[in-house]
Order: C-alpha cells, then sequence, then structure tokens
C-alpha cells in the first residue's frame, strides 16, 4: 500500500511538471523532422522501405540516446528531491521501507520515462501519414516493428538508464549526479561503437557493453541486404537478446546494490578528505563554559575600523575574487575530475590517433591538433556539455546554497558577477587546453617524437579552439542568466548547441545565421593554415560582436533580489540602461553590422553564396539544357601548349595555351563547344580559324561556336584561351586553397576549357536526381553498352608542353621531362615537356619542395616532397624502382623516361596516379612502417599500387562501364602483390594480404553484382584482388601474367573500342584450362561466396616422419544476387588442403602439405599423408577462396597414439 | 511508556565528541532537554529519531504501565519506532509545489493509515489543530516559516505517535507563534513521551515537568524544573554594577550571568552564604538554575542506578 502511495505521488508529481511535458513535444518534434529530412531518405537510397523494422529500430535507439537527459531528470529528481528540499527528516523517519520507498519513485520514474518515449513512434506514424515525393518508400505499416523497436529497444534502454541514474543519485544524494550518470551511459554508447566496434574491430564485444543497443543495431544494418532490412523483424534475439539481457542484469544487480545500502539516515557532509582529517584537528572542543563565558565577557566590544573602498580598483578585484572562486569550485567538484580524465584518457589512446587502419604515423603535432580541434569524436562533446552544465551551476550556485539574499546585498556591482563567473569558466577552459596540450605532448615523447611545435599548439588549441570554448561559455552563462529555471536553461542551452553543431541538417548553411560558425579552417605541414586563417578570424570577431550583446542583455537582464517575474527583470532592465551599458550595446552592434557586412560583401557579393542544394539544381539545369548535345561529333584535344605563371603568394594563377583539336570522328563537325569552369575566369577564347560564337551561356560556361567552314575528319583546329585564377574575399563554404603560399596543386583539367558537353558536371546521386526533377540513371553505364566503348572522353592521348613559372625559392612540377630550368625577373621557370603521350589528366604543382632523385634504367625518378617528411622517401624510391623493373618484364614497357611521386596538401592518406606524375597526400608520408607490429611494409605496397596505374588506368584506360575498376584497382592491387613478393617474399606478402583481409571483418551485406560488373570499393580494392591472386594460385603465375599482358599490348594505346572487363575475363579464359573454368566462372561471373570451415584435425603417425592426417571439413557455396537472396549452388571444387608445422618466429608453421583436393558441398572427411609432425591443418588455409569467416579453416592437429601393428600392417617403432 | 537511554556515545569522524556517555531516564509527559549549542542535543535528538547510531549504548523504548509491555530496541528496530514516531526537525523544507492537504495525506499514507475516511478525518484535524485548514489548498511553496513549522507539527503529530522528538521548535517564531505552539505541544496526550529540545529556557519552566541540562555531550543536570529551582532558593545574589567594575566581581565571586538593564551591568551570583555588601538575595529561577549548571556550581549528573531492567 505504501509502495502503490509513494508510486502514485511520485507519478502525479513529476507529470505536473512543465519539464516532462516539454521533453514529450520536445521528443516528438525531433523524431518527426528528423525522420522527414534525413531518414526517409536514407531508406530511399538504400533500397528498403522506412516502415521496416531495421529503421524504426535504428530511430528508436536514436531518441533513446536523446531520452538519455530525460531519464536523468526523471529518475535523478525522484531520487535526491528529497535531500535536495530538506524534507528528508520527515520523510526518513517514517515507516515508510527501503523497498516501498526506493521502488515507488523508481518505478514513477521509470514508467513516465516509458510514457514519453511513446512519443517516437507516434511521432513515425505522423511522418509516414503525412505526403512525401516518394510515397512507395514508406512500405506497408507492421505494427510489430513499432511494437519491437518500443518494446525492445526503447523500453529496456529507459529500464536500464533509469536504473544506473536513479542509484547515482540515491546513493549521493545529489541530483547532479543522475546528469552525471546519463553522460557516463551517453559515452560508454558512443564509444563501444566508435571505438571498441569500428576502430579496433572488436564488434562482439562491443555488442555486449553497449548499453544502449546501438552496436548491435548499426551492424545488423550493415550486414542485412536491402531485400532483408525491408522485411526481416528485429526480435529478441541474438546479439539484442544478450545484450538486453546482460543490461537488464546490470540495472537489476545496481537497483538491488543501491537497496542494500541505502539508509533512511542523517547524512554527515564529508568530503572527501574529510576522513582523513586528524582528531585533535578538526577538534570543535569548546574550552571550558565557565571560562568561554568569562572570556567572551572580557573580550572587547569594538572591532578594529578597516578601510573600506568602492573604485574600479575595488571592482576588479571583486571580479578576480568571484573568477577565482568559481574556478575553485569547478575544478574542486566533478569537473575538475572530468578534466583529468580526459587528460589521461588522452595520453593512453593517444597512439590510437596515430594510426591508419592500425599502421602507426609519426606523431607529428598537426595530427593531434586536428583531433584537439577538429574531431567530429564524441571525445570532444564532452567540453560543450561541461560548458553548458557549469554555466547554470555557476549561475545558481548563491540561489541553490539559500546565499543569494546575503550576496545580492553585499556592495558589489551588477556586472561583476556576470563577468567573475564567466572568467572562472573561462579560466577551467584555458586550464583544459593547456592540459590538452601537454597530454598531447607527452604522448608524442613516448612514441619517441619531440619535434613539439609549442606555436601550433598554442595557435590551434589556445587559439581556435579556446575561442570556440569562449563564444559558446558566453551563451550558456548568458542562457542560463535570462532562464528562471536551472533546468529550463540546461534544455535551451542544450538545444541551441544541438542546432549549432547540426545546423546543416536542418538546412541553415549560412555561417552568418549559426552562432559561433564559421568556413572552417585548415592547417597542414605544407601550406600552414593557408588563406584559411583571415576569414576565420573575422567571422569569430563578428560572432564576438553578438556575444558582447548578449553579455549586455545578461548583465540587464541579472536577477538580483527575490523578484524572479518577468515584469520586475524588465523594470530593472530598464533601470541598469545606463550610459556605458548602452556603450556597449551600441559597440556591440556596430561590431556586428560592420563586421557582418564585411563577411557578406565576402560571402555574398564577392563570391557566390550557394548552398549545396543550389549546386545540385545549377548541375540539374546543366544535364536539362545542355544534355542533348550529349556525343555529338566534336573534336578532341591532340595537345596542349601552356604558359602557367603561379603566384602564390597572391593566391592567383595565371593559365595561358592553345589546344590543338583533331576531329577524330568520322563526320565533319560544324559547331565546337567551350566549356569553361566556374571557379576561373576564362577570357579570350579564339580559334585559329573563323568562327562566330552563337551561344555565350555565362551562368553555365557554356559556349557554341559555329566554325565558317566545317571541320573535317582528320583535321586539327587550334584553340587559344587565357585563364586566370584569383581568389576574391572568402566564400561561405570555406576558401579555395589551389593557390596557397607554400603547397599549390590544382589539377589542370579543373580550369582549363573543356570541349564538348561535360557528363562529368551531371547528378550521379539517385536522391538529388529525383529532387531535381531529372530521370534516374543507373551509376554506371551497363556493360553491354556497346557505344559506351567508344566514347573516349577521358581516354584522349595528348601530348603537353608546359612553362610554368613560380615564385623564387619554389619548386614546380608539370606532367612531363622537365628539359630547362631558368630564372627571369626574379621568377623561377621551369619547362615541361612530354616525350610521348599522355592521358590528358595532370597537375600542377608549386611549393619549396625537397626533391629524392634515383634512377630505374633509363628512367629518371623523383620523389618531390615537403622538407620534413622525408622518412620514407628512400622506401617509396626503391619500391618504384622495384615496380618499374617488375612491370616492364611482365605486361610491358614504361613509354616515358620520368617518373614523380609528388606531396601535395592534405592530412589523409590517398594517392593519385595520372601518367608520370603521382600525387600523394601529407598523411601518407607519416607512416611508419618500422613500427608496425605486422611487419608489413605497407608504404611499398602502395607505391607499387600507385605505379602500376601507369600500366592499368593510364595506358590501358578502361571504357567507363561497369566493371572499370576491375581493370583498374584490381589489377593494380594484382601487380603490386607480385612486386612484394618479389621484394620481400611470400611469407611478408601473406602477411599483407592478412591485413586486407581484414575488411572482410567489418559487417556489411554480401549482396552485389558479380565482380566483371564491380563498381564499389569492397568489390574493387578488395574482392578483385583476392580474386585475381586466387586464380593466380590455380592456374599458375605465368599463365595468368600472360593473359595481362596480352591485354595490355591490346589497349596500351587506348584507341576505341576501349577494354572492358569482358576483355580481361577472355583473356583469362584463353590461359584456363578446363577442369578449372567453373573456378573462373565462380569468381567472376557470378557474386559467389565459399564458405568452408574445418571442424576436426586429427593426425595418428603411421612411420617414421609420416603421418596419416584427417580432417573433417563442411563446404558451401552460395551466389548472392543485388538484393542478397542467396541461393546454395552444388560444389564440387578443387580446395587446397594444408598441414603446417608447429609456429616458430611467431609467424606461421612450414608447409608440410600443400595439394589440391576435390571437395564436394557438404561434410566431408578428408585423408592425407603428411611427411612431418602437423601441428595445425586444414581446408583452403591460405584462404584462396572467398570466404568471409576465414578463421575457420585450419585447425590444431589433436594427436593420436599410434595404431597397432595389426591396423597398419607395419611394425610399429618403440619409443 | 518511558524512554531509557543507557550509557550512549556518538564520535563524529572529525573527532568531535557528539555525545560522551549520556545517560537518561524519560518517562511520559513532557521533558526538556536544555543546552547551548553545539551541546549535542540534535544529535541525540537525531538518534532518538532514528536518524543516526550511537557508537556504543543502547536505548529502549519500554511500553511499561499500560499497554503490552513491549520494549522496542530504538537502536536496532528503526521501522517499529517509525510506527509510533513523531519527528519535527529543527530545520527541513518542503515540496514547493505540493499542496499541504496533498503531503500530509501523502505522509498519512506513509505513517500506516491507509483507510481513506480515516486518513480524510484525521488530516482534516490536524490542519485545523494547527491553524492551516484555511491555507491547506495553498502550495507549501508559499508558506511562511511559521506556517511551515505549524505544517511539520501536523507531519509530527499524525498517526497518534507515542513518541514525540521535537528539536528547537520556536527557536524562529514570534511571540505569538510560540504561544500557540506550546499550548499545542502542551496538550498531547497522557500517554506520550515528548522530548523537547531548546536553548530557550522559558519553553522549559513553562511546560516541562522533568528536564536535564546537556554541554559538550555531558548530562550536567537531570531533575523536575521546579525542584531544581527550589534547591537554589537562597543562593542566587543580585547586584547592579558599572561594567567596569565588572572583573574585579568575577574574581572575587562566582559570577553566573550578566545582563545589561538599562545600560547598566546586572551580575547574578552565585553563593551558599551572603556574599557580602552590595548583594541582594532574588528569587532563583530556571535560568539562574541553567547558568548555575553551566558554571559547574550546582549540578548532580544523573544518580539513576545502571541496572538493567530485566523484561
Amino acid at each position: 500500500m505504501k509502495f502503490l502511495e509513494v508510486f502514485r505521488f511520485e507519478l502525479a508529481y513529476q507529470s505536473r511538471r512543465v519539464s516532462t511535458w516539454l521533453f514529450f513535444v520536445v521528443l516528438l518534434a525531433i523524431t518527426f523532422h528528423l525522420s522527414r529530412e534525413a531518414f526517409i531518405e536514407k531508406a530511399h537510397r538504400g533500397g528498403y522501405f522506412f516502415n521496416s523494422s531495421t529503421l524504426i529500430s535504428e530511430i528508436t535507439v536514436l531518441t533513446s540516446l536523446m531520452a538519455l537527459l530525460v531519464s536523468a531528470t526523471l529518475a535523478g529528481d525522484a531520487a535526491a528531491r528529497d535531500v535536495q528540499t530538506r524534507m528528508h527528516p520527515l520523510i526518513y523517519t517514517t515507516p515508510v521501507g527501503t523497498s516501498a520507498y526506493l521502488g515507488g519513485r523508481f518505478l514513477a520514474a521509470f514508467v513516465l520515462n516509458a510514457l514519453i518515449l511513446v512519443a517516437v513512434p507516434i511521432a513515425l506514424l505522423l511522418a509516414t501519414l503525412l505526403p512525401v515525393p516518394a510515397p512507395e518508400v514508406i512500405g506497408p505499416f507492421r505494427p510489430e516493428a513499432y511494437l519491437g523497436a518500443y518494446f525492445f529497444v526503447a523500453v529496456p534502454n529507459a529500464f536500464a538508464a533509469s536504473a544506473l541514474v536513479f542509484s547515482l543519485a540515491a546513493l549521493s544524494r545529489r541530483a547532479m549526479a543522475s546528469y552525471l550518470g546519463a553522460v557516463l551511459v551517453f559515452f560508454a554508447t558512443v564509444l563501444s561503437w566508435l571505438t571498441v566496434a569500428e576502430q579496433m574491430g572488436r564488434w562482439g564485444l562491443a555488442k555486449l557493453i553497449d548499453p544502449m543497443g546501438l552496436t548491435v543495431l548499426v551492424e545488423l544494418s550493415r550486414s542485412w541486404t536491402p531485400f532483408e532490412k525491408s522485411t526481416r523483424l528485429i526480435g529478441l534475439e541474438g546479439s539484442l537478446l544478450w545484450n538486453r539481457f546482460v543490461w537488464f542484469g546490470v540495472a537489476v544487480c545496481v537497483l538491488a546494490l543501491t537497496h542494500m545500502r541505502f539508509r533512511f539516515a542523517h547524512h554527515t557532509a564529508r568530503g572527501w578528505w574529510g576522513r582523513r582529517e586528524r582528531p585533535n584537528e578538526g577538534s570543535l572542543m569548546q574550552p571550558d563554559a565557565a571560562e568561554q563565558a568569562a572570556s567572551a565577557r572580557r573580550a572587547p566590544v569594538a572591532v578594529p575600523r578597516v578601510r573600506r573602498a568602492f573604485g574600479t580598483a575595488t571592482q576588479l578585484r571583486q571580479m578576480l575574487a568571484i573568477a577565482w572562486e568559481s574556478f575553485r569550485d569547478i575544478i574542486r567538484s566533478w569537473g575538475g575530475l572530468v578534466l583529468a580524465c580526459l587528460t589521461v584518457l588522452l595520453v593512453i589512446t593517444g597512439p590510437q590517433i596515430a594510426k591508419h587502419l592500425d599502421i602507426p604515423l609519426f606523431p607529428t603535432t598537426e595530427q593531434f591538433t586536428g583531433f584537439l580541434s577538429q574531431s567530429q569524436d564524441l571525445f570532444f562533446m564532452v567540453v560543450p556539455l561541461l560548458i553548458v552544465f557549469y554555466a547554470g551551476e555557476l549561475v545558481w550556485r548563491e540561489r541553490e546554497a539559500g546565499l543569494s539574499e546575503i550576496a545580492d546585498a553585499a556592495p558589489v556591482r551588477d556586472w561583476i558577477p556576470f563577468v567573475g563567473k564567466f572568467l572562472g569558466l573561462s579560466l577551467v577552459l584555458v586550464v583544459l587546453q593547456v592540459l590538452m596540450i601537454a597530454a598531447a605532448m607527452t604522448t608524442q615523447a613516448l612514441m619517441g617524437y619531440y619535434e613539439f611545435e609549442l606555436g601550433l599548439y598554442a595557435r590551434v588549441l589556445l587559439g581556435i579552439q579556446l575561442g570556440n570554448f569562449l563564444l559558446l561559455a558566453v551563451l550558456a552563462v548568458v542562457v542560463h542568466v535570462i532562464a528562471d529555471q536551472k533546468y529550463v536553461g540546461h534544455m535551451i542551452a542544450l538545444v541551441a548547441f544541438g542546432f549549432m553543431t547540426f545546423a546543416p541538417a536542418f538546412g541553415i548553411e549560412n555561417n552568418l545565421f549559426v552562432y559561433g560558425s564559421d568556413p572552417g579552417w585548415s592547417y597542414s605541414d605544407l601550406s600552414g593554415f593557408g588563406a584559411s586563417l583571415a576569414p576565420l578570424v573575422w567571422f569569430k570577431l563578428y560572432w564576438a560582436g553578438w556575444a558582447l550583446l548578449l553579455a549586455v542583455a545578461a548583465k540587464l537582464l541579472w536577477v538580483r533580489g527575490k523578484e524572479r517575474e518577468g515584469r520586475s527583470r524588465l523594470r530593472h532592465a530598464r533601470r541598469r540602461f545606463t550610459r556605458p551599458i548602452a556603450g556597449a550595446a551600441v559597440t556591440a552592434g556596430g561590431l556586428i553590422l560592420s563586421l557582418g557586412g564585411f563577411v557578406f560583401y565576402n560571402t555574398n557579393v564577392l563570391n557566390e553564396y550557394r548552398t549545396p542544394a543550389d549546386w545540385a539544381k545549377q548541375r540539374a539545369d546543366y544535364e536539362k539544357r545542355y544534355g542533348k548535345y550529349d556525343g555529338i561529333p566534336q573534336p578532341t584535344i591532340a595537345a596542349t601548349n601552356l604558359r602557367v605563371e603561379i603566384h602564390p603568394t597572391q593566391r592567383a594563377a595565371d593559365l595561358r595555351g592553345t589546344y590543338r583539336l583533331v576531329n577524330r570522328t568520322a563526320a565533319a563537325i560544324d559547331s565546337v563547344h567551350v566549356v569553361t569552369d566556374a571557379n576561373v575566369d576564362t577570357r579570350a577564347l579564339g580559334f585559329d580559324r573563323p568562327a562566330t560564337c552563337v551561344l555565350a551561356d555565362s551562368v553555365f560556361g557554356h559556349r557554341i561556336f559555329v566554325l565558317d567552314k566545317r571541320l573535317e575528319p582528320g583535321d586539327s583546329l587550334q584553340l587559344t584561351f587565357d585563364v586566370r585564377f584569383a581568389r576574391r574575399g572568402f566564400p561561405n563554404r570555406g576558401i579555395d586553397e589551389s593557390v596557397v603560399p607554400n603547397g599549390t596543386f590544382f589539377t589542370a583539367q579543373d580550369w582549363l576549357p573543356g570541349i564538348g558537353y561535360q557528363k562529368s558536371r551531371e547528378l550521379n546521386n539517385a536522391g538529388d536526381r529525383r529532387a531535381n526533377g531529372l530521370a534516374p540513371r543507373p551509376a554506371f553505364r551497363s556493360l553491354d553498352d556497346v557505344a559506351a566503348r567508344w566514347d573516349v572522353k577521358g581516354a584522349e592521348r595528348v601530348m603537353v608542353d608546359a612553362i610554368v613559372g613560380t615564385d623564387d625559392g619554389q619548386v614546380a612540377v608539370g606532367p612531363g621531362a622537365l628539359r630547362r630550368v631558368w630564372k627571369d625577373n626574379g621568377r623561377q621557370y621551369f619547362h615541361y615537356a612530354t616525350d610521348a603521350p599522355i592521358r590528358n589528366e595532370y597537375a600542377f604543382y608549386s611549393a619549396a619542395y625537397a626533391v629524392h632523385e634515383a634512377r630505374w634504367k633509363d628512367v629518371a625518378i623523383q620523389i618531390v616532397y615537403h622538407p620534413g617528411h622525408g622518412w620514407n622517401v628512400d622506401r617509396m624510391a626503391r619500391s618504384v624502382q622495384a615496380s618499374l623493373e617488375e612491370f616492364s618484364k611482365r605486361f610491358g614497357p614504361y613509354p616515358y623516361r620520368e617518373i614523380r611521386l609528388v606531396e601535395h596538401v592534405g592530412e589523409g592518406i590517398s594517392l593519385h596516379a595520372p601518367p608520370i606524375n603521382i600525387s600523394y597526400q601529407e598523411g601518407f608520408s607519416l607512416l611508419n612502417s618500422n613500427e608496425d607490429p605486422r611487419d608489413v611494409d605497407f608504404a611499398f605496397a602502395v607505391v607499387a599500387h600507385e605505379v602500376a596505374h601507369q600500366w592499368w588506368g593510364d595506358q590501358v584506360t578502361p571504357a567507363r562501364v561497369e566493371g572499370a575498376a576491375l581493370l583498374s584497382e584490381s589489377l593494380a592491387w594484382y601487380s603490386a602483390m607480385s612486386v612484394v613478393e618479389r621484394t620481400y617474399g611470400a611469407k611478408h606478402l601473406e602477411r599483407f594480404l592478412g591485413i586486407l583481409r581484414e575488411a572482410y571483418l567489418t559487417p556489411q551485406s554480401r549482396a552485389g553484382v558479380p565482380l566483371l560488373q564491380a563498381s564499389d570499393w569492397f568489390m574493387a580494392y578488395r574482392k578483385g584482388p583476392f580474386a585475381m591472386y586466387a586464380l593466380r594460385e590455380y592456374v599458375g603465375n605465368t599463365q595468368v601474367t600472360t593473359a595481362l599482358r596480352r591485354l595490355f599490348e591490346q589497349h596500351r594505346s587506348a584507341t576505341p573500342p576501349l577494354a572492358t572487363s569482358l576483355d580481361l575475363y577472355r583473356e583469362l579464359q584463353l590461359v584456363t584450362p578446363d577442369s578449372l573454368r567453373y573456378l573462373l566462372s565462380d569468381l567472376f561471373e557470378s557474386n559467389t561466396y565459399w564458405q568452408v570451415a574445418t571442424t576436426q584435425a586429427s593426425a595418428e603417425q603411421v612411420e617414421a616422419g609420416k603421418w596419416r592426417v584427417t580432417l573433417d571439413v563442411k563446404a558451401r557455396k552460395v551466389v548472392v544476387d543485388t538484393i542478397g537472396v542467396e541461393k546454395e549452388v552444388s560444389m564440387n571444387d578443387l580446395v587446397e588442403i594444408g598441414a603446417f608445422g608447429p609456429p616458430k618466429d611467431g609467424g606461421p608453421g612450414e608447409p608440410l602439405y600443400l595439394r589440391m583436393h576435390r571437395v564436394h558441398s557438404g561434410e566431408q572427411r578428408i585423408t592425407v599423408m603428411v611427411t612431418g609432425k602437423p601441428a595445425r591443418a586444414g581446408l583452403d588455409p591460405r584462404n584462396l577462396l572467398i570466404d568471409v569467416n576465414g578463421d575457420d579453416n585450419l585447425q590444431e592437429v589433436t594427436l593420436s597414439a599410434m595404431k597397432s601393428a595389426a591396423d597398419t600392417g607395419a611394425a610399429p617403432k618403440r619409443r | 511508556m518511558d524512554l531509557q537511554i543507557r550509557n550512549l556515545s556518538k564520535t563524529y569522524a572529525n573527532g568531535v565528541h557528539a555525545l560522551n556517555n549520556v545517560t537518561l531516564t524519560i518517562p511520559r509527559g513532557m521533558f526538556g532537554l536544555l543546552g547551548p549549542n553545539g551541546a549535542g542535543k540534535s544529535t541525540l535528538m537525531r538518534i532518538l529519531a532514528t536518524l543516526q547510531e550511537p557508537d556504543e549504548g543502547s536505548i529502549r523504548l519500554g511500553d511499561g504501565s499500560s499497554g503490552t509491555g513491549e520494549v522496542i530496541d530504538v537502536v536496532r528496530q528503526k521501522e517499529r519506532v517509525r510506527e509510533t514516531l513523531g519527528y519535527l526537525p529543527q530545520e527541513f523544507g518542503v515540496y514547493p509545489n505540493v499542496s499541504a492537504e496533498r503531503l500530509l495525506e501523502h505522509f498519512a499514507v506513509l505513517k500506516g493509515i491507509i483507510d481513506r475516511r480515516e486518513r480524510r478525518e484525521i488530516v482534516d484535524a490536524l490542519l485545523r489543530q494547527t491553524n492551516l485548514y484555511d491555507v491547506r489548498k495553498k502550495k507549501l511553496g508559499g508558506y511562511s516559516g511559521g506556517m511551515r513549522q505549524r505544517f511539520g507539527v501536523a507531519v509530527a503529530l499524525l498517526g497518534d505517535p507515542r513518541l514525540i522528538i521535537v528539536d528547537e521548535p520556536t527557536a524562529g517564531l514570534d511571540p505569538a507563534e510560540r504561544v500557540r505552539f506550546l499550548n499545542l505541544l502542551s496538550g498531547l496526550g497522557d500517554n506520550t513521551v515528548v522530548i523537547l529540545s531548546t536553548h530557550i529556557v522559558e519553553d522549559v519552566s513553562e511546560l516541562c515537568n522533568r528536564m536535564a541540562i546537556i554541554d559538550r555531550g555531558k548530562i550536567l543536570l537531570e531533575a523536575e524544573p521546579q525542584r531544581a529551582v527550589a534547591e537554589l532558593r537562597g543562593r542566587i545574589w543580585r547586584r547592579i554594577i558599572p561594567r567596569t567594575d565588572l572583573e574585579s566581581v568575577e574574581r572575587e565571586h562566582a559570577v553566573i550571568s550578566t545582563k545589561l538593564l538599562g545600560g547598566r551591568t546586572v551580575v547574578h551570583v552565585y553563593s551558599d552564604v551572603p556574599p557580602g555588601a552590595g548583594f541582594d538575595s532574588v528569587e532563583a529561577d530556571l535560568e539562574d538554575v541553567y547558568f548555575s549548571t553551566m558554571a559547574g556550581h550546582f549540578g548532580r549528573p544523573s544518580q539513576q542506578p545502571v541496572l538493567e531492567v530485566a523484561s
């Protein structure tokens, strides 16, 4: 009965609070908005229903994370309200009983939480009821999906969260502890997904330790096919069941613990150090009463007189005193602990930051500043949350302690507490940044790297990021000053912060409208901050103006005294509006208007202001207007003459030159279309023969010239152009860093005029196409599209002659051989010219580079790199030498006499291989393969891959249809494999393949097209190379090389018809014996996956040195179609059986037996005779067959006793 | 009904001896616990109210004369005590946005009054008794200090408790409220133990028929107020002196209290024999008892034999 009363009372009490209803409404609104803006589109793109169990559950788990705030508020209040209102002596002395009290309170909080979460399915239903552009996406309504999501995801999450935060609050007797608990649960969830699962790859563990079940759902989302997503129901089974079970158990245990430890007792406040105080120190023993009375009477009645001053110096002192007090308050509470934890966490996870794909990188400062300031990781949502939270604590501190009347009556000016508290909070932030710097430097030192660039740390962390934090702090403090209740203030501040972070998702792109935002900044070792710092500063100053205005508002509306209603506060505000305040307000307004105007001038007048939606529309309009010119006969570029003047410090470049255009079609051409880029100023377009410009569309940059005399087939004409790139001001999106004082890099084809309709401008994304009213179009053209093989766009061969001028002290790189270097008029000039035609893609670079020279036969190898990034230069040169040697022997000659690797700005690791000049981002130079515990020279392999592209991609340029990636990327990786093997040996290659195979571990759906139509990353970069490698092992290295050489010789000149994967397949078929044709077909013609496993391996010694190994294996082969439907096909394949000796030197053991056997579908037993004592044996030990789960191929061999002589027929050897 | 406190001791973590071997026997009726701030009164009250535990000692609540003869160990049987306990703490808060009526009903259920009709009756009765009936539907956040105090009294009196513990109840009340409160307390039933802890001597003299004086965790005196006053008859002397003479008077006599009267100093002195010229004999009152005890001249620590009542 008491339990019921406690429960009912609590339920009624909390339901009457405004915040409860606010939660419901806000959750409803956010879910509704998210569904319509983001999730319907996601379902459409993914090809499954919106009403699917998967998507509903995903949305539910996301809202569960948001609803942690709800749990914290409800449960924290239920647990700690009695102590906070100091009503606990009344309640605790009633015979209510721990179970009734705690149970009733908790249950009420949980039930209310669960009821609030009903807002989610309601919002989802509403979202489906209102009209959408593509109604078929919604799908049939299935109550099981909604009910399942609610009862299996939302409610257990609410239970676990409520239990945890309730216990924290009840045992610590502070409602604030519940918010801390909510933050911990939030981070546990996100960390288990992002770090444990995604980064460390331990999905199994992550799924268990994730309190909200997010990781489980993410995995399902990745690995289910679209068909499964639409139809399957997420039920309480498998990982989800385990996760719910574990966390239900944890919640119950925690509640039980609370029940055990909770006492209806008076709490003697004992700080952390209370226990340590020595008795005589803290003794409050009063002296003898008589003595005390006597001494009291003897004490002088008068107190010493002191001087009191109230001038500016005092005000400053008061402000500093308040600032210091606020600082100490935060540091000595949970905030200080959080700071300490963050620091320690950073030191511990530091090495993880400097890693790519598990390969260690040199821990340069730039990586740490990047991680600490730009990372969207949740690691750094901690600080904004801390700011918002402590802003509230500081503003409400006196009122909550009951001290406000005394403090408000003290002779302290109104602005002093506001500024003082803000300063205190700022000091905490400064300390945080300093700690972060120290932690990062410690990590660097621990990794043996001592180039701490303190200036960079200071500029980024104490300059840019601290500025961001301070702006947020102003906002948070002001919100709390103006809001009438602390929790309302928290909610507003959090919503504001959410808006600031996710503004683009809500459709607001303009940085002038989102508090604190800026167009982004970038830093790289090569180019420094480039040009990105100045726009950032302008924006921040603009927002500082707003911050000042907010501060003025806060000062006016500061609560002093007991009058808290709106009207009294406005009255006070009017009285406080003195001249200095007015002055400050006017200054703020002036700053806003002037800076805002300046920024606006830059972003909207000097540059065009475009949102991504605007850009998409522009591209769609281009297609609608000019798409009809696709495929009409146009001349192709045969030669380009350029004079390039790069002005790095002015961030401008001039490109002047001529094309020699040739009519390579069979028809006469009477009009030439010239398309110019929007980012540059193209002037002086002219032909060497009379031509009239009949259309000059400056919006789209499309011009049509009609030639007076038609251009006959084989004839040529010249086009002269003058292109200027110059940045004026800065745009909203972020500044174009193509030409910068150090580290200029731009691709000529981006800026130079293009001939004919530019199909590359079309929209590819199906959703964008739909939104803009374009007909859907497959991402790649079909393999059967014969006409596509005759489309040489992008495969033309040109001769290039370019003179590049740049500032003195910089090295400029261009296409072809370097003919001459000279100085003129204080500038440095380089003359580049190609000896043989190259594919028409090349870039220009200019920076203060260092150059490393090497040679292979008569080819000059140059590594052009940023001084200071030279760790891998030797390795790269060696890889180029080995690759040139290997590929020219295997496939065909390298047609040029120089090859370069050029470093350019970018923190990523990607490389790109246009002809001759391979470019790589700065991040690549940081690879520290020497420290890689797996002992694989990854950088070496990657360079070999890029050099291979000179054959596969730059010489053999495939037609732009499905499966093109097979010819370029898969063959590049396959070629690189042989370089690795030849240089480092077969074992190293095995280790390297093991790294590549880790891609199988990431959950993904096996639905897909056959390799011949390969179009996604996984097919091109992993499955393709593995298929080629398997073929090599089955058919033979020389045979495959023969096929590839023939393919190369036929298509190296890229004359139409261009090569497709079918050509490769035909060549492979010619070298594959009949007995293995099935394998070729399985690997390439259908999307085949094998599932082989060895269940048991045993061996018995038959005679000296000979063992009979018995393997129990099972095998299965399935073909998976594009929506994920699996069909088993019968298997009677050759599969390698292997037995290995004991492992040595940390590597696998010696292969004792490695031969092909026929394996059929299902379970079977295979017996082989092996020379030598086997330790491990199994089916397909080298994972040649494409099997997602490759760990179960090998088993430990259980050795059994010798058989008796009667069985074996040989005399057993006595030991 | 009586409360037997035996050898109670409690030391706080910071070394303070809050209670030092306290032994008291508290019978039915009003018992006053008098002492200065920091004497240990609140600690003792909280221990009796089951909110704290002593380090040593025992407390037995017995239903000796009438009733079942049951003896409850207050320290170990907290739940049983709470069933018959009414506690009005020195300071407490209330939920600000609940009405007095609703919260009192809530407490009534928590105190075991399950029957709805009975509950309504007693809630109404208590609200009338504490003069809160007219404002019973208003939210407690809007109550004044005195009204909140009266609400606390109503909560304490719920369920006809047999043990009522009142900690410094009149400290913040105006004279009229104080009189009302004391009247209310005096009207409590005969079969109840009421312990009133205070540092206002008048409260004890007006209301209590037994009292104890406690200082620094030790009981200095346990007696009936009237008897103590009677014992002090003829030993309290008064003299009006200028302030400058205070020191010399203190040196020569046992000054127990000093007051101001119209700017001049009035000293009370304890002396078995007439102290001399200038001193008048005065009627001793409880305040003099208090000061004398505090000064150490007077005081008979509890002479109760420490017998364990075998029951």
